[in-house]
């Protein structure tokens, strides 16, 4: 089953409007809530999108599937899973940094971003540049 | 991953390449506040930690104004002003929220509160949900 473009828009939408109206209370300490709870819209958005890239992946072993060129296809969505689970430690890091449940400096906490952000640069520069001139 | 890079530059309305120097701003960005929050450079301000950002709008904007150009001298005169608009929105009101943020760290005003300056991008996202109805 694949969602219409319509029906993830509106999920991102409504998932960031709820995140960023939580972080607004926190932030003007309207709301003395912990880190880890002004961030539940984000746990919620990563697990929907983690279990569809799992699910997607799984139906791969389903009996009858072509495998017919789908050794790339499994490799991009290795990546995007690997993105995600990137951008689900930098949240827990960055969470648990703000709750002061360790000291660690702000680079290690910023290290999954940049793995996160360098490998989409370069699938994007990948796209814009290598296969426009092809 | 949730959108393909097709549906993103439809819905967005950015190039690829604009999206590209953006999130290279953002990695930029991200490196010199960490620089910054962990001391490392004890006389690094907050606008220039915020100049990647700053950098990434000019840029947009010169690259939007030379595809308006292109398209006016194609004769796309509408799609070129549709364009030059919906771009200069969402990078004027990002522009402002940066500019609000970056106020807000330098002098810790207290009437400057995180409601308005995150009032640009609630606009934002009102608009990009508007445009994302269109685009279907």
């Amino acid at each position: 089953m694949r969602m219409s473009l319509a029906q993830r828009v509106l999920l991102t939408w409504l998932f960031s409007l709820l995140f960023l109206i939580m972080l607004v209370l926190k932030l003007d300490e309207k709301a003395p809530w912990n880190w880890f709870i002004i961030f539940i819209p984000i746990w919620i958005f990563d697990t929907i999108l983690i279990v569809m890239l799992i699910v997607k992946m799984a139906g791969r072993c389903k009996s009858g599937y072509d495998p017919r060129n789908g050794a790339q296809n499994m490799k991009k969505k290795s990546w995007y899973l690997t993105a995600m689970l990137l951008k689900l430690a930098f949240c827990l890091a960055l969470c648990a940094r703000l709750e002061k449940f360790t000291n660690m400096l702000l680079c290690l906490v910023f290290i999954p971003l940049w793995i996160l952000l360098i490998g989409g640069l370069i699938e994007l520069g990948y796209n814009v540049f290598y296969v426009r001139r092809d | 991953m949730l959108f393909s890079l097709r549906e993103l530059v439809q819905w967005l309305g950015f190039a690829q390449f604009e999206i590209f120097i953006h999130i290279l701003a953002l990695l930029v960005f991200t490196v010199l506040l960490a620089i910054k929050v962990d001391g490392l450079v004890s006389d690094l301000g907050w606008w220039n930690v915020f100049i990647p950002f700053f950098v990434a709008d000019g840029l947009s904007t010169y690259f939007t104004a030379i595809v308006t150009v292109r398209l006016f001298q194609d004769g796309e005169k509408r799609q070129a002003v549709l364009r030059l608009f919906w771009i200069l929105t969402i990078l004027s009101l990002k522009f402002v929220f940066e500019m609000l943020l970056c106020q807000k760290l330098v002098e810790q005003t207290k009437g400057l509160w995180f409601g308005l300056i995150m009032a640009p991008v609630f606009i934002l996202l009102q608009l990009l949900m508007i445009r994302a109805c269109r685009v279907n």
